[in-house]
C-alpha cells in the first residue's frame, strides 16, 4: 500500500502536488480484492496528461467494473526522474504507488508524435523491456490507444497491442479476455495475443511484418492466419447513452486545463482537409440538451470546479448550441459557474454564442482562419471568408474584447509567396478595425503560425512537408511584416519541432530503431523546449542510417501502399485521394451535415441516415 | 453576512500542497458541499474566505485558522460536517466558531507560529545550543527570493525555543517563532543552526497564536506558555 519512504521523496522535488494521487474523486480500493490491475499511462507532465478528456473517461470508466482498478502514470519531471534513478525506485503508480511493472496491463494514451520517446522512458522507468519480444510471463501487457495509434508503426515493437477507435467500445471486452487468460494460468502472451486480436479494433502488430523493396514500403505481411487485413476502428455510435464521467478528478496543483470537461458531440463534419480528427472521429454524434444538462449539474455537484468547458472539436457546430447555453444559462446562472466555448469558429454566429456564454466580455477571442487567401482557404476547405472574419472580429472588439488571437498554418499543399502575404494583408485589415465613431481602441492581435504536417488518413497525406530551410523562410517573412503593424505579436513553432513531427507522422516501422536510440541516448518530453535535443536525434538518425528527411519529403502516388493502410478509419481511400485532387484545384466539398452525405465512405453513419439533424447555424 | 472561524488540519502528503493549491481545494469543497459562501464585490468576485498566515509546502499543521463569510447562517456543527465530507485525505476541520461580523479577520492578527519537530534518532541534550542562539544578539541568515539574495537579521524573530518531552529513541524541539506579514523565521533556518548531523526531523506546525495585552494566545484562548509547557 501506500508507503512512507516515498512520500519523504515529495520533499525533494519541485511541485509534488502532482505526485500525491489522493485528488477529490480518485479512485482507491484495496489490492487484495482486484482481479485485473490496470494502469492507465499518460507520457506528459501531470499537468498535461490531467487535462485530457479521454484519460478520465477510460478512469472511471474502468473503475465501475467490479474486480477492476485502475490507476495512473504520468511522465515524472526530470528532477523526480533523477531520484529514481539514482535510487533505483521503479515508477510508481499515483493512487497505490505500485510499480508499472507489477500490473497487469498498462495502457498509453498516444496524443502527438512527440511523446514517442516518453514512452520508451516510462517503460524503462517503471522496469518493463522496452521491446515487446523481451517481455515475458510476469511483465504486463503493453496497450495503445488514441489518435496518435491511427498510424502505429513507428511504435509497434514496443506495443503488445494498439486500440483503434473510441476505447470505452471495448476497454471491457479487453478486460474479460485479460481475465480469462489469467485464470488459464497466464501462459504464452502469444495465446493472449491470438484471442484479443480476434476483437474487432485490436490490432496485435507483432503478427504483421512490413516489406519493403529499393527502399519503398511494399505492403503488410500477416504473419498468423485469421488476422484481419485491415483493423476497423472502434465507433461508439450511441453517444447519448454511453458512459460519461461526473466525478472528475480534481487536481490539487493547477493543470493546463483546470476544469471539467462536456463533451457535446464527437466528430466533425467540416472536412478541414489537412484535418487528422475531423477523419478519426467520424461521423458526427451528439449528446443530447437534456443529457448535457443532467451531466452538468452533477458534474458541478460532484467537482465544484468553477468553469466547465463545453468541448468538441468544434463546438459552436453543435447543432442545438442556442438552446444548450440558455438551459445552462437558466440552471446555473446563481451557482457562479463559467462556461466556456474554447473551439471557435471565425464567424459572428459562434462568437455570439461564447459572449452569451460570458459574463464578462473582456479577455480575448480565438480564431483559427488557418489560410490568408481564400483560394488557399478553398484548398484546405476551410469555408470561412474574409468578410466573415472581419465581421467577427469587428463584433469582438465592440463587445469589449481586447485580444484577438489568430492562428495559421504554413506551408500548406499548393502554397505561395502570395498567400503568405495574404495572412500580412488580412492581419493588416483587422488591425486598422476602428471603434463606430472613427476611434481606435487599444487591443492586442497575437498572430501564430503552426507548420502543417501531413497527417495520415487524411487528403493530404500524400502531401511533403516544407523543408527546414524554406520554414525558416516563410516564418521570417511572417516575422518581418507583422512587426510592423501595430500591436500584433507574431509567435512560431520551433521548425525542428514540426521537423521531427513530420517525419515520425508519416514514418514507418523503420523508425523504431531510431526511437529507441534516441531514447537511450537521454531523448523525452521533446514536446517541451527545454528538454527537446534536436542534435541529439540528428546524431541518432545518422548512426542508425535513416534518413529523416525520407519521411517529410514523403509524396507517395496514390496508388502506392501506404504504411498505414492496414488501419482503417472508415474513410474511403478514394474519398481522401478525390477530395486531395479536388484540393488542388482550389475547390470546396460541402460539410455533410448542411448539404447532405459528400460519401466518405463510412459504413454506418446516422448523418447519412437523416438521423442528426443540423439546424440551420446563420 | 456571517462570521466563522473555522480551525483545520493538513496532515500527511496533502502537506505538499502549495497555499495556493489549498485555497483552490477549499472553495472547491465548499462549492461541492453547496455551502453559501459570500462573495466579494467588485469586477470579478471571490468567494470570502481568508485563512491565516500561509504554510509552507511540505510542513504538516494540527491547528490552522480561516475566517470564511456566509450568506445564511448555518449551525457549526453542520458546517463541520459538511466541509469534512468533502475532503480529500489528510484535511480536516476541527472546529468552527461563530465570530461577530464586525470582528476582523483572525489572519490580519496572527502574528506568532508554535512549531514542533520530531527528532530522529534521539540526539541527546542540546539545550546548551538553543541557549547559545537565544542569548545572541543578532543571527543572520541568507535568503533567496525573485529578486535575488539578501541577508537578513532572524534573532528578533525567535520568541522562544526549548526541548519537549519526547517518545523513546525521538528527540523534540519546540520553537516559538514570528509569522505573518511582519516578518517571521522559519522551522528549517532554526534547525540549521543546532548541531544535529545524521538527525532527522520530522516538522509540523502545532499552533498559531495572536498578541493579547503583552501574552501570545491562539483562538480557543490557550497561552504560548501554556502550549510551552505541555
Ligand atoms: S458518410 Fe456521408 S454523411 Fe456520414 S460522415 Fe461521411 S460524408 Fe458525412
Amino acid at each position: 500500500m501506500r508507503n512512507d519512504y516515498l512520500s519523504d521523496l515529495l520533499a525533494r522535488v519541485r511541485k509534488p502536488g502532482r505526485y500525491l494521487g489522493t485528488e477529490v474523486n480518485s479512485v482507491h480500493k484495496s489490492l487484495e480484492d482486484i482481479k485485473v490491475h490496470l494502469a492507465f499511462a499518460f507520457p506528459d507532465l501531470y499537468e498535461v496528461g490531467m487535462s485530457h478528456l479521454g484519460l478520465k473517461i477510460l478512469y472511471a470508466l474502468a473503475n465501475r467494473l467490479p474486480g477492476v482498478y485502475a490507476e495512473r502514470f504520468f511522465t515524472p519531471a526530470a528532477d523526480m526522474e533523477e531520484i529514481l534513478r539514482e535510487e533505483n525506485i521503479l515508477l510508481f503508480s499515483l493512487e497505490s504507488r505500485t510499480p508499472m511493472k507489477n500490473f497487469d496491463m498498462v495502457g498509453f494514451t498516444i496524443q502527438y508524435e512527440l511523446s514517442f520517446s516518453t514512452v520508451l522512458n516510462m517503460l524503462d522507468l517503471g522496469g518493463i523491456p522496452l521491446l515487446s519480444e523481451d517481455r515475458n510471463g510476469s511483465d504486463p501487457l503493453i496497450m495503445g490507444g488514441g489518435p496518435g495509434v491511427f498510424n502505429p508503426e513507428p511504435l509497434a515493437p514496443f506495443f503488445d497491442f494498439f486500440v483503434i477507435g473510441d476505447g470505452e467500445e471495448i476497454l471491457e471486452a479487453i478486460i474479460r479476455v485479460y481475465e480469462q487468460w489469467k485464470e488459464d494460468g497466464r501462459e504464452e502472451r502469444r495465446t493472449f495475443l491470438k484471442e484479443i486480436s480476434r476483437l474487432p479494433g485490436i490490432y496485435v502488430p507483432s503478427f504483421y511484418e512490413p516489406e519493403y523493396s529499393k527502399g519503398k514500403f511494399t505492403g503488410m505481411k500477416l504473419l498468423e492466419k485469421g488476422i484481419p487485413e485491415v483493423i476497423e476502428k472502434r465507433t461508439v455510435y450511441d453517444l447519448e447513452n454511453s458512459f460519461y464521467p461526473d466525478c472528475f478528478l480534481v487536481p490539487f496543483v493547477e493543470v493546463v486545463h483546470d476544469r471539467a470537461a462536456l463533451e457535446l458531440f464527437r466528430g466533425c463534419s467540416k472536412g478541414c482537409r489537412f484535418c487528422q480528427a475531423g477523419i478519426l472521429y467520424r461521423p458526427v454524434r451528439e449528446r443530447s440538451v437534456g443529457r448535457l444538462k443532467e451531466l452538468a449539474k452533477s458534474i458541478m455537484a460532484r467537482t465544484g470546479f468553477e468553469e466547465i468547458s463545453l468541448s468538441s472539436l468544434s463546438s459552436s457546430d453543435y447543432s442545438q448550441i442556442e438552446n444548450l447555453i440558455d438551459e445552462l444559462k437558466n440552471e446555473f446562472d446563481k451557482k457562479d459557474v463559467t462556461f466556456s466555448l474554447p473551439s471557435l469558429r471565425a464567424d459572428a454566429f459562434a462568437l455570439k454564442q461564447a459572449d452569451k456564454l460570458q459574463r464578462k466580455k473582456s479577455g480575448g477571442v480565438t480564431f483559427a482562419p488557418e489560410a490568408g487567401s481564400e483560394r488557399l482557404r478553398n484548398v484546405i476547405n476551410k469555408k470561412v471568408t474574409e468578410e466573415d472574419i472581419l465581421e467577427a472580429a469587428n463584433q469582438a472588439l465592440h463587445s469589449g474584447r481586447n485580444h484577438i488571437k489568430l492562428y495559421f498554418m504554413i506551408g500548406l499543399p499548393t502554397e505561395t509567396e502570395d498567400d503568405l502575404w495574404a495572412i500580412v494583408d488580412l492581419v493588416k485589415k483587422i488591425s486598422t478595425i476602428r471603434q463606430p465613431g472613427g476611434r481606435r481602441k487599444p487591443f492586442r492581435i497575437t498572430v501564430s503560425a503552426s507548420t502543417f504536417v501531413p497527417k495520415p488518413h487524411t487528403p493530404f497525406q500524400w502531401e511533403p512537408q516544407l523543408s527546414m530551410p524554406e520554414i525558416r523562410s516563410h516564418q521570417d517573412l511572417l516575422r518581418k511584416h507583422l512587426r510592423k503593424l501595430r500591436g500584433v505579436e507574431f509567435s512560431w513553432h520551433d521548425p525542428e519541432m514540426s521537423y521531427m513531427e513530420g517525419v515520425f507522422s508519416r514514418g514507418d516501422r523503420r523508425l523504431a530503431s531510431v526511437l529507441k536510440r534516441a531514447f537511450l541516448e537521454g531523448s523525452r518530453l521533446d514536446a517541451w523546449n527545454d528538454s527537446f535535443n534536436f542534435p541529439l536525434w540528428e546524431k541518432v538518425f545518422q548512426d542508425e542510417g535513416v534518413d529523416p528527411t525520407y519521411y517529410t519529403r514523403y509524396n507517395p502516388g496514390p496508388e502506392d501502399p501506404l504504411p498505414w493502410d492496414h488501419i482503417s478509419t472508415g474513410v474511403s481511400k478514394e474519398f481522401l485521394i478525390s477530395e486531395w485532387r479536388k484540393a488542388l484545384k482550389a475547390e470546396v466539398t460541402e460539410d455533410c451535415r448542411e448539404k447532405g452525405c459528400v460519401g466518405c465512405g463510412l459504413a454506418d453513419c446516422s448523418i447519412q441516415a437523416g438521423e442528426v439533424k443540423c439546424t440551420t447555424t446563420f | 453576512m456571517y462570521h466563522y472561524l473555522l480551525s483545520f488540519s493538513k496532515e500527511g502528503d496533502i502537506k505538499f500542497i502549495s497555499h495556493l493549491d489549498l485555497m483552490r481545494t477549499f472553495i472547491r469543497a465548499l462549492r461541492r458541499a453547496e455551502m453559501p459562501v459570500a462573495y466579494s464585490q467588485g469586477f470579478s468576485p471571490q468567494p470570502r474566505l481568508t485563512f491565516a498566515a500561509p504554510l509552507a509546502v511540505g510542513l504538516e499543521a494540527r491547528n490552522e485558522y480561516l475566517d470564511l463569510y456566509m450568506t445564511e447562517a448555518w449551525q457549526n456543527e453542520r458546517i463541520l460536517q459538511a466541509l469534512n465530507g468533502q475532503f480529500p485525505l489528510g484535511l480536516k476541520v476541527k472546529a468552527v466558531h461563530e465570530v461577530e461580523l464586525e470582528k476582523s479577520p483572525l489572519s490580519s492578527l496572527i502574528n506568532a507560529a508554535l512549531y514542533i519537530a520530531i527528532l530522529t534518532p534521539d540526539p541527546g541534550d542540546f539545550s546548551e545550543a538553543l541557549q547559545n542562539i537565544l542569548r545572541a544578539e543578532i543571527i543572520m541568515k541568507v535568503r533567496w527570493d525573485k529578486k535575488g539574495e539578501k541577508t537578513l537579521d532572524i534573532r528578533p524573530f525567535i520568541y522562544h525555543l526549548k526541548i519537549g518531552d519526547s517518545e523513546e529513541g525521538t528527540g523534540k524541539l519546540l520553537m516559538l517563532l514570528a509569522t505573518g506579514n511582519k516578518g517571521g523565521a522559519r522551522p528549517e533556518e532554526i534547525l540549521e543552526l543546532l548541531p544535529l548531523p545524521g538527525i532527522k526531523a520530522r516538522v509540523y506546525r502545532e499552533a498559531l497564536f495572536f498578541p493579547d495585552k503583552g501574552r501570545l494566545l491562539t483562538p480557543e484562548g490557550i497561552s504560548s506558555e501554556e502550549y510551552m509547557e505541555r
